[in-house]
């Protein structure tokens, strides 16, 4: 308790986080404890009936504790833009997972669900300490599936989930794998050894469960030791001291807190049923741990029931023994969670007993992990991380077990998990250093002590909403429903909101096959409102409705339970997460949702206590939530409450912006424009709920698909903000927005608009003028120019000014276009003139519609094209010496008169010339092709250059012999180059041969021609571009 | 207008209603097409429009009974266009009569055989008779004309409907003729394209299956498309198929196609009778001809400039100015002939100057150069045989046959 309270403290920004990790742990739990209530129920209850007060009350813990682990795991996938949340989630979750470990595997399957839908996130996150608990989680979900299909398969990929989860659960996981599912956890193990960690999840999709299951143990085991191994051996040895604890110690310690309250719950529970194995894993987890051993204690009794069917014989003998040595620690919670959850809950409680003992002894307990996985010196450390990783899988092995039928969901949660699971190593271990460091030592004792005292009532209450929730527990169906919604969750902040709502829903739903499909069904709906309506429903129906319903069916009184209890931790979680951001508040509801699960659950008396007097927290929380939480649903629906919380910010940040923008406007405001403006701004609001909605229908409508929706939704809730940005922008509607500048410079380079421009960067038409003076009378390249007249054409467009300015800019750039041979930048600018002629500006209207002529004689070849400019030319424009010149340039040009095209070339006006330019190689090599078909049987050179126009020079008046000769010696050059036999006469003129000349012919390559066809991309004009 | 009884508009209404179901139960194509037939302007669709325009609940009558009701998605809209036609609205008219259409498509799939293909025309016809007026209509209030571009899409779907197997294919080159008549108007010729394509190529197609009058349509298009091309030979073949099988009474029809065909038949060099010019007021077509049997370069580009604006609209300038090497030749052709009669053993050498000379007389102001230029050209299509010798400026015939026919083909570019 000490140790969680220091960690609290420290962890407190990332509290927000780790309290939205939490309650979505706590709605994994609760939907865990539902699965695990009917699936196990029976079984569990018969166990209960041994174990039964330790048992439920311990699960009731556990699934708290998964719960926290799941919302650390969530936290740090949320966090992912602070990694400090993250870690500080982590830590809690490590924790959480401890205790997890402890409880989970009475809970395991409930927890390893969870945990697959934290691992998601993680993976979402991308933290690599995230992903490093997801890839526990996935390896747990393997061994979910693996235990789903194969029970043996279970017990191994649960242990290959512990190995995963750390390096001493590594180790447990090769003595796992060798004792059962080797073969299975070969493919786990590849998938682990791929990603590391994160891999492993993707692995575990693709290989079926019993597949995976070997080949987990056959590759995973190694891999993960290593993997494990290395990452546990620096957590512990560094990271877990000063990570974790100084970022989530503030947090973490309210959460703690709150934690040890539950924990405090769950391990009264446990000390009830397994007091050894609770204050072992609470030990093992530091602050979390009262917490784990409680969760550590339920789960296992939980499980067992379940779990003893299935692997009875491998738990209950290896497992349990095992754990109880090994497993008590992290590792052994992690294999058990994973086993226990696949297999039996028996097992992990067997184990989490003993383990619990160690605990006490947390590096005893440690070492026997350790001896028994063979990780014994990172045990300390692996067990915590193991722990926290195996509360996500944990988390993910009951989403898979509960969907242990949808493989796809297990595999979308390992995919997700993998890289979840990476950060979550990586976070994880600092965290757990951490809380190795303060909690292992003092910690753990404090917390042990503490839960103790409170654990027990709870227990009591745990112990029977445990009884009652088991043989109430939800099938499959409602497993599958809660790891889909865990899995969507894990995408979004949203989704630890869906679970909330369906944690009601389930409570609310008697029937299983409603609860699923309703389930599914609103999950995509709740989520969003869930925040609110489930912040609501906690606190105002969900505690009443929930204790009455636990009484009346198992089910529901978990349910209620979880409700009541989630409502307070989430009071208390939520008051901080709101304290520290609106974000959180989202995040708050789904964890109010969780505790409040969590509580209800346990339905200890603290646990009202806290109810009671978090509950105006919550409240407070809720208030702002739904404000926030529908502008932020709006926004980022799809994204988790974490996300909305920070997309709403973002979507107001946005709103804001339009509203100034369209303030700006409003000096021109008239009734239409404001209606525009309104239409716009709904269109917004509708796309960023469609946005929202698609992305709820996302993961739903896709089970494996859903990781890779939960990674791009997470990655979608990051940069929401800039998301929602960029489509407004894209909505724009560029008349609403129209700027009025007010920057002064001069100069200003091009760059294309991705966004609402600024008025500050945008410059008013007095500048603009001088912009384009300066420009007219630069020295500098046409690419400089380029770039200038491109932003002046932008400052115009977005200040909506159409007048002469404009035509003497787009003229301008035509012109220099023209003199460069830029046909493409040419093009846009005849366009824009030719709609601003059309509009009425003056400017240089003849010009450039001889301009346009030339450019289609000459460069389309377009009879139609050509038809149609000259059809549209008036009587008027055919009179206009520009036009005159560009009709007889076709003329010659149609009919081939080479003479005559040679004769206008050097007579054209304006920049006629520089068209013409574009068309004269070909002209003269049509003209040399000509002459030699019909001159015999010579011709002289000096009549070629002269008709052909090397001689223009001296074409006006009696050149020069010199310029002449220039000329000559240019053609002559020309001539070799196309091929063309010249030989010189008795006189020593250079003369043609025709005939000779006639089979010689050809095209060179032009010398400047490009491979990707298009010169203006060439390496020199880029050099020169950048330049610049 | 004569006082109308609402029990007279029940009755215009129903009787129409009564018409439809009649016709489409009894699968009477011809009676059905009549019914839609909207811009026909037939009395007994004025006066069911005034009924429409009284009798405001004419959808309720049709909603109330099963008879009328599955039709409702067709009638329905109809009446709107109908009513809207009939106060001048035709763009609304167009939207509407467009959505009924779009019901009947989705009927017209529905019957196995084609009996209905002849009320499809009628609305296809519509369909684009409708749109035009409505963008004239548009365009004259200031707005964009774009019904046409609608009904183009919208006869892409028709056809869509039609191009398949089964007894409907031989509908689908009435709705591509139509959509040609919608490209060509819009300027948008390179949307046939595609349809060309489908019909040329898909094996469904039977060319020689469909209605005559539809192919006569459909080469006339394709061969305006090949003179824009100026595929000579091309627009020929389809020219000519299409004045071959047009019904030799419509003139107007035969005129649309000499008015193309003459141009290309003159670019392979075959010249028209004057009557026929005569014949189908295509009077602008006789200087040019007659510029051609000179050699008179003055008469044609006097010719050209004359009639620019038509020439350049129906697309055959480009075709006419390029008779000018032929006018080139022929003149260089009755200075040969001179020549011969003056001194045979020198005939086959044209001295440059006389050529200027000769071009001075029509008002040709050429220097030496650029008539040596053309000259050169005109060797180099093939027009002249011979060479030219530029030491002396003398074009030098060849002995055989220095002026070769173009028979048929086009000249060589």
């Amino acid at each position: 308790m000490m140790n969680q309270g220091g960690n609290t403290e420290a962890l407190a920004p990332a509290e927000a986080h780790l309290l939205e990790l939490y309650i979505v742990l706590v709605e994994y739990r609760n939907l865990f404890l539902f699965l695990c209530q009917n699936q196990y129920g029976d079984a569990s209850q018969l166990q209960s009936s041994s174990f039964v007060p330790p048992a439920t009350g311990s699960e009731a813990v556990a699934w708290t504790i998964h719960r926290v682990d799941n919302s650390s795991t969530e936290n740090g996938i949320y966090s992912n833009p602070t990694y400090q949340y993250d870690q500080s989630t982590q830590p809690p979750a490590r924790s959480i997972q401890d205790g997890l470990t402890a409880a989970p595997v009475a809970g395991n399957l409930s927890s390893l669900g969870t945990a697959n839908v934290p691992q998601d996130y993680n993976t979402y996150t991308s933290y690599p300490s995230s992903s490093n608990p997801y890839g526990y989680g996935s390896t747990g979900y393997s061994g979910y599936y693996n235990s789903y299909q194969q029970q043996p398969n279970y017990s191994y990929s649960q242990p290959v989930g512990a190995y995963q989860n750390t390096g001493a659960p590594y180790q447990p996981i090769s003595s796992f794998q060798n004792t059962g599912s080797y073969a299975a956890s070969g493919s786990y193990s590849s998938t682990y050894y791929n990603p590391g960690d994160y891999q492993t999840s993707g692995g575990y999709q693709s290989s079926s469960y019993g597949n995976q299951s070997t080949l987990w143990n056959n590759g995973s085991y190694p891999n993960h030791s290593s993997h494990q191994y290395t990452n546990y051996t620096p957590a512990t040895t560094g990271a877990y001291g000063s990570g974790t604890v100084p970022s989530t110690s503030l947090q973490y310690q309210q959460h703690y807190k709150q934690w040890a309250d539950y924990y405090s719950q769950t391990e009264v529970s446990c000390a009830p049923g397994t007091e050894n194995t609770s204050v072992s894993s609470a030990s093992n987890l530091g602050c979390p741990i009262p917490g784990i051993t409680s969760g550590y204690a339920t789960p296992n009794t939980q499980p067992l029931p379940s779990y003893a069917s299935s692997w009875g014989p491998d738990s209950g003998s290896s497992s349990m023994p095992s754990l109880q040595p090994g497993a008590v620690i992290s590792g052994a919670h992690d294999e058990y969670w994973k086993q226990g959850a696949q297999k039996s809950q028996i097992h992990h409680t067997i184990p989490i007993q003993p383990n619990f003992q160690k605990p006490l002894d947390l590096k005893s307990s440690y070492d026997n992990f350790q001896d028994q996985h063979k990780t014994a010196p990172s045990h300390g450390p692996n067990l915590q991380y193991a722990t926290a990783q195996q509360m996500p899988q944990n988390y993910q092995s009951r989403l898979q077990a509960s969907p242990s039928l949808d493989t796809r969901t297990a595999s979308k949660l390992q995919i997700p998990t993998n890289p979840r699971i990476a950060s979550n190593l990586t976070v994880g271990f600092p965290k757990i250093d951490k809380d190795n460091s303060t909690t292992s030592a003092a910690a753990k004792p404090a917390y042990i002590s503490v839960s103790m005292p409170e654990p027990d009532g709870k227990v009591l209450s745990n112990d029977e909403a445990n009884s009652l929730l088991k043989p109430g527990m939800f099938p499959k169906s409602l497993r599958s429903y809660v790891e889909k919604v865990t899995a969507r969750c894990k995408d979004d902040i949203q989704m630890a909101a869906c679970q909330a709502v369906m944690k009601k829903m389930i409570t609310k739903a008697t029937a299983d096959g409603t609860l699923y499909t309703r389930n599914w069904d609103m999950e995509p709906l709740f989520p969003i409102p869930n925040a609110d309506l489930v912040n609501k429903d906690s606190e105002c129906s969900t505690l009443d409705s929930s204790l009455p319903k636990h009484k009346r069916s198992p089910s529901r009184r978990s349910k209620s339970r979880w409700e009541p209890l989630p409502e307070e931790k989430l009071v208390d979680k939520t008051v901080p997460i709101n304290n520290n951001n609106v974000k959180y508040s989202g995040w708050l509801h789904d964890n109010e949702r969780n505790r409040k699960m969590v509580v209800e659950n346990a339905e200890s008396k603290v646990d009202r206590l806290r109810n009671t007097k978090f509950s105006p927290l919550v409240q407070k929380n809720t208030g702002r939530t739904p404000q926030r939480a529908f502008k932020k649903q709006r926004l980022a629906d799809g994204s988790n409450s974490n996300e909305y919380g920070d997309t709403s910010s973002d979507s107001d940040k946005e709103q804001n912006l339009m509203v100034y923008h369209s303030g700006a406007m409003a000096l021109m405001d008239s009734p239409e424009e404001r209606k525009k403006r309104e239409n716009r701004s709904k269109r917004f609001d509708k796309g960023q709920r469609q946005r929202v909605e698609s992305n709820h229908f996302r993961p739903r409508n896709f089970g494996a698909g859903n990781l890779y929706t939960r990674r791009t939704s997470s990655s979608v809730l990051s940069k929401n903000f800039d998301d929602s940005s960029s489509r407004a922008v894209e909505d724009i509607d560029w008349d609403a927005l129209t700027v009025k500048g007010s920057c002064q410079e001069i100069e200003k380079r091009y760059l294309r608009l991705t966004s609402v421009p600024d008025p500050a960067t945008v410059r008013p038409e007095e500048v603009l003028t001088k912009a384009l003076l300066m420009v007219q009378n630069s020295q500098k390249n046409y690419l400089y120019k380029c770039d200038q007249l491109k932003s002046i054409r932008q400052d115009l467009t977005v200040q909506r000014i159409r007048n002469q300015l404009t035509v003497k800019v787009y003229e301008t750039h035509a012109r220099l276009a023209i003199e460069v041979g830029d046909l493409p930048e040419y093009n846009q600018c005849q366009s824009q003139l030719k709609t601003l002629y059309a509009e009425g500006v003056e400017g240089c209207h003849m010009e450039f519609a001889a301009y346009n002529l030339l450019c289609v004689i000459l460069h389309s070849n377009n009879n139609r094209d050509l038809l149609s400019s000259m059809s549209r030319l008036s009587d008027e424009a055919k009179k206009q010496e520009a036009v005159k010149h560009a009709l007889a340039v076709r003329a010659a040009v149609t009919s081939g008169n080479y003479v005559m095209f040679f004769r206008l070339y050097q007579t054209a006006p304006n920049l006629n010339t520089c068209l013409m330019d574009l068309y004269v190689e070909k002209m003269r090599y049509n003209a040399v092709n000509c002459m030699c078909r019909s001159y015999r049987p010579t011709v002289p050179v000096s009549y070629v250059a002269q008709v052909l126009g090397f001689s223009a020079i001296m074409a006006g008046n009696g050149g020069s012999d010199e310029k002449d000769t220039d000329a000559m010696e240019e053609c002559i050059e020309w001539l070799k180059a196309h091929g063309a036999i010249i030989i010189a006469d008795n006189d020593g003129d250079m003369i043609l041969d025709a005939k000779a000349s006639c089979s010689s012919l050809y095209m060179p390559e032009p010398e400047d021609a490009v491979t990707h066809g298009d010169a203006n991309l060439a390496v020199n004009d880029f050099l020169a571009r950048t330049s610049l | 207008m004569a006082y109308l009884s609402m029990g007279e508009a029940h009755r215009r209404i129903t009787e129409y209603l009564n018409r439809f179901c009649d016709a489409v139960s009894s699968q009477d194509g011809a009676s059905l097409k009549s019914l839609f037939a909207l811009s026909s302007n037939s009395p007994s669709f004025l006066a069911l429009a005034d009924a429409l325009n009284l009798f405001q609940d004419a959808n309720r009558l049709i909603k109330q009974s099963d008879q009328y009701s599955q039709f409702g998605e067709i009638v329905v809209p109809l009446f709107r266009s109908l009513q809207n036609y009939k106060q001048g609205s035709l763009a609304e008219a167009h939207n509407a009569f467009e959505k009924s259409a779009s019901a009947f498509i989705q009927e017209f799939r529905n019957w196995d055989s084609a009996w209905a293909l002849e009320a499809l025309y009628v609305i296809v016809y519509e369909i684009r008779v409708l749109a035009e007026r409505a963008d004239k209509q548009l365009a004259s209030n200031g707005k964009s004309p774009e019904k046409l571009k609608g009904a183009g899409s919208f006869l892409m779907k028709v056809f869509g409907v039609l191009a398949g197997k089964g007894p409907k294919r031989v509908g689908a080159l009435y709705a591509t003729c139509q959509l040609f008549k919608i490209y060509f108007k819009l300027g948008t010729v390179h949307l046939c394209r595609s349809v060309i394509r489908s019909i040329e190529t898909a094996r469904i197609f039977d060319f020689e299956e469909f209605p005559k009058r539809d192919k006569v349509t459909y080469m006339y298009y394709t061969g305006r498309l090949e003179v824009l091309n100026e595929n000579f030979p091309a627009a020929d073949h389809k020219l000519s198929y299409a004045l071959l099988h047009c019904n030799p009474h419509s003139e107007a029809n035969i005129r649309m196609i000499l008015k193309y065909l003459i141009p290309v038949k003159l670019s392979i060099g075959i010249l028209p009778k004057d009557w026929l010019l005569e014949k189908y007021n295509l009077l602008e077509y006789r200087n040019v001809v007659q510029s051609l049997t000179r050699g008179d370069l003055r008469l044609l580009r006097r010719a050209l400039q004359d009639h620019e604006d038509r020439f350049l609209r129906s697309g055959v300038y480009l075709v006419l100015e390029k008779l000018e090497l032929q006018v080139y030749q022929r003149l260089v052709k009755k200075i040969y002939i001179i020549q011969k009669q003056k001194d045979p053993s020198k005939a086959h050498q044209v001295k440059l100057e006389v050529i200027v000379k000769a071009l001075k007389w029509l008002d040709m102001d050429m220097d030496a150069d650029e008539v040596e230029c053309i000259m050169a050209i005109l060797i180099f299509k093939n027009l002249v045989k011979g060479y030219f010798a530029h030491k002396s400026k003398v074009v030098v015939l060849s002995k055989q046959d220095p002026f070769p026919k173009l028979n048929g083909k086009p000249v060589n570019s």
